[in-house]
């Protein structure tokens, strides 16, 4: 606990307070912008860090690496776009609840919610750090299959009215995951000859394209309301009772992000969507969700805030960077002399309690940054679609751009914007092409290698435990929504379906 | 102390410039067009380039500027287009010779000018420190043995990973070793360390901490490491071969060959400076310059070739 503390003091240092700041202010800038995200953010501040001292350059960056968690719910709820990809599953019920006029809430939810993932994913880093980095390497090429099938079925849930629908959304984006060289043998797969194609058509550019684009499109042709009716009330922020009524989700939202996000190649985006699914499933009304309730939007934001604490589980303890951000952070240590392994926490003990400090102090700040944020944001909620479409769209495709420096990426996502455009209009869900995007990768390459490794034989994926429940679970959660709703109109003189008596759907009342 | 270093270097770099020549170099800021995944190895040498250069071009900025994309071929393709221009550099490495030869992308070594040589990164063979194996030789054995059954996991396919071993496992007499190919060469040390597979294809700087910790071991690395005194080389196990990773400066092609010299003594004072060796320590790399550029260059041609007909002898590349 002293070291903790001497951590503490060191984080609260002047200087190591002001990199804290400017990286609040920059992540949530970064998370924020369509585009950019938090690996972008870290990316930019490298350069800066090669003049600082190894505490406020790793500071800075934790900062900026948690803020950019927030900062992504921002555009999801405001406009609907997820300023980066874990902020995808707040667009569920954050846009619907800004849409219902209650924008000030969605963000204020979303605040208190990743403020508090971030603290419990803090806990589980210094807790569990030897743990979880030993579950973290359990994980092989078959239990990631399990993992990205377990995280497919989820689809099932984001079908909408017309599971026929659905499923070709989600095959359509398994399509469109093809693209580019394949891992496994290096060879180029439907890039029609072009190098552009070569690296894959890339998840930003597909959320761009779907969120934004095709959503100005819609607003442009008059097909789609883009902005919720009037201004009302959209600046009221939610109040503490209803906050603290949603413990429960947020303990959930955080346990999956910290599992998940330990898991080196799994993330942020995954297990948000992940924590979206689980909180539909324990409640007692699931076909509200979507539909703006707070647990939609609590469980997702407290889960990729606590996958940046976990994130540093398998970087600090094994030296190895588990997400494309924890990457940057990894370059970042190296060019301080900071060797992350198996030793750190013994002979530099010091560093990594000011980490841990750090982390802290970097939740509270983004909670009084985001806070400071909010009327501005909804403000912008406010302006007529046809002002702030365009806008959307400009800032975008300037990120899309920015991201890489390459146009190429500018045009993936006008492309996504035409195919989601005719999907909305077809009543094609665009959830699952986004969720095919990023599982079919995981699936796919995990699949190949698991067999290349048992010599073809299927039975690895049954002999892993890990693997064997991911799959059944994926069973289950797949086949749940068709029986459920089988079940219910089996009995139409059932009011609601059956509840599940272990939980509350956190107080709807209030808003109701 | 930086004022200092560039009065110096600007009188000796005033030493070697063309004379008369009207604009003298350089005449703006120098880019480093960088097409390399952010906080990797490459790009941090970018950086690390980008932090020690300006008092070796007259106090000018140097930017790292991100063109990623197409395997590397975008920022490629910007850094060719610029030809002749001596503000305008990129950092070439292993990966992208080996691109030339798979054909992934359209671009020889002519398309550049080789400057510098900076690094280079020898590849070894890790495994966790309960593997029955111990030297090269038990690795090869067991494949020898139980064909198709023992496992290597190493960054991508067709890659400057899986030549440097499929070089190694040639000249081991091609036993039936799996390789496992992997996004990075971090997914592929944590299979190894999960047990997924029997050892890792890698870099020493990537291991080096599970080395010290002992929680790994190396079976042996194509060049002596310094760090690493008691393991045996390739070709101290009888592999007469030493792949590795490599990374070094280009410019567009059509450099005038005066200003390339120029700029070849002005990097090489730039990656003397202190901060610029302190990265090299802390990445764990050694320095490995070459006599001049055009060693560097018939080196990068020699690297397509080898890569090239390796691609052929396992059947990836045609003819």
């Amino acid at each position: 606990m002293s070291a903790f503390l001497d951590g503490l003091l060191t984080a609260l240092q002047p200087g190591n307070l002001a990199a804290l700041l400017a990286g609040s202010l920059l992540g949530v800038f970064a998370g924020a912008m369509p585009g950019l995200s938090s690996t972008v953010g870290l990316a930019l501040v490298l350069p800066v860090t090669f003049a600082l001292d190894p505490t406020p350059a790793l500071l800075m960056m934790v900062s900026i690496y948690m803020a950019a968690e927030y900062g992504g719910s921002i555009t999801a709820i405001a406009i609907g776009v997820p300023g980066s990809s874990p902020a995808l599953a707040t667009t569920f019920d954050g846009y619907a609840m800004t849409r219902r006029g209650e924008a000030g809430r969605a963000l204020g939810i979303s605040l208190f919610s990743s403020m508090s993932g971030g603290l419990l994913g803090t806990v589980v880093l210094v807790l569990a750090l030897g743990p979880l980095s030993r579950a973290a390497i359990a994980f092989g090429p078959a239990e990631y299959f399990g993992l990205g099938v377990f995280g497919l079925s989820i689809v099932a849930n984001l079908v909408g009215k017309d599971p026929f629908k659905g499923i070709v959304s989600a095959l359509l984006g398994l399509l469109f995951f093809i693209v580019g060289l394949d891992v496994l043998t290096g060879a180029p797969r439907l890039t029609f000859g072009t190098n552009a194609l070569m690296d894959g058509l890339g998840l930003v550019p597909m959320l761009i394209g779907f969120f934004a684009i095709a959503e100005a499109l819609g607003a442009v042709t008059g097909r789609r309301r883009s902005a919720p009716p009037g201004g009302g009330i959209a600046g009221a922020l939610p109040k503490a009772r209803e906050l603290f009524g949603l413990w429960r989700t947020i303990l959930r939202g955080s346990a999956i992000g910290s599992l998940i996000g330990a898991i080196p190649g799994a993330g942020a985006t995954i297990a948000s969507i992940v924590a979206w699914n689980e909180e539909r499933r324990v409640s007692k009304t699931p076909e509200r969700f979507g539909t703006g309730v707070p647990a939609g939007i609590a469980a997702p934001e407290a889960a990729n805030n606590s996958c940046v604490g976990a994130a540093m589980i398998p970087l600090l303890a094994l030296g190895i960077p588990g997400s494309a951000s924890a990457a940057v952070l990894l370059g970042g240590l190296t060019v301080q002399g900071v060797a992350p392994g198996p030793l750190l926490m013994t002979e530099r003990s010091e560093l990594v309690y000011a980490l841990y400090a750090g982390f802290v102090v970097a939740v509270l700040l983004m909670l009084a940054v985001g806070r400071l944020g909010i009327p501005l944001w909804t403000r912008v909620v406010r302006l007529r679609p046809s002002i702030l479409m365009p806008l959307v769209v400009a800032i975008s495709l300037v990120g899309t751009f920015s991201l890489r420096g390459n146009a190429a990426d500018a045009w993936a996502a006008l492309f996504f914007g035409l195919v989601g455009f005719a999907m909305l209009r077809g009543g094609y869900p665009l959830a699952p092409a986004v969720l095919g995007l990023i599982l079919g990768p995981m699936i796919e390459t995990n699949y190949r290698r698991a067999l290349s490794l048992s010599s073809g034989s299927h039975s690895i994926f049954l002999e892993s435990p890990i693997s064997l429940v991911l799959i059944l679970l994926a069973a289950v959660s797949f086949a749940a929504p068709a029986v459920r709703s089988r079940l219910v109109s089996g009995r139409t003189r059932a009011p609601r379906p059956e509840p599940d008596t272990h939980d509350n759907e956190p107080r709807r009342e209030e808003h109701e | 102390m930086a004022a200092a270093g560039l009065a110096v270097v600007s009188l000796a770099a005033g030493g070697c410039s063309p004379s008369g020549k009207g604009a003298a170099f350089p005449s703006r800021s120098i880019e480093i067009v960088s097409w390399a995944t952010p906080g990797g190895p490459t790009d941090l040498l970018s950086r690390a380039l980008a932090e020690a250069a300006p008092p070796h071009f007259e106090g000018r900025r140097v930017t790292v500027m991100t063109r990623q994309g197409g395997a590397g071929a975008a920022g490629m393709q910007y850094l060719q287009g610029r030809e002749g221009d001596p503000h305008v550099l990129g950092v070439f490495t292993a990966s992208g010779t080996v691109n030339m030869a798979t054909g992934r992308i359209p671009f020889s070594p002519e398309d550049f000018t080789p400057i510098l040589r900076i690094q280079i990164d020898p590849f070894l063979v890790a495994v966790r420190d309960d593997s029955p194996f111990h030297t090269l030789a038990d690795l090869f054995e067991a494949a020898h043995a139980r064909p198709g059954e023992v496992s290597v996991s190493g960054f991508g396919a067709a890659s400057a990973h899986f030549l440097g071993f499929a070089r190694l496992r040639a000249a081991a007499g091609d036993p039936d070793v799996r390789w496992i190919a992997y996004e990075g060469s971090a997914d592929a040390v944590v299979a190894a360390l999960g047990g997924h597979t029997d050892a890792a294809h890698t870099n020493f700087n990537i291991v080096r901490e599970h080395l010290r910790a002992g929680t790994m071991r190396v079976l042996g690395a194509a060049l002596p490491v310094e760090a690493l005194p008691d393991t045996p080389s390739y070709a101290e196990q009888g592999y007469d071969l030493a792949p590795v990773h490599w990374r070094g400066v280009v410019g567009p092609p059509g450099l005038d060959p005066e200003l390339r010299t120029e700029l070849r003594a002005r990097l090489m004072a730039a990656i003397e400076e202190p901060g610029f060796r302190e990265y090299m320590e802390r990445a764990a790399l050694e320095y490995a310059t070459m006599a001049d550029a055009d060693a560097f260059g018939a080196w990068m041609a020699d690297e397509v070739a080898t890569s090239r007909s390796m691609l052929r002898r396992l059947g990836i590349l045609d003819e």
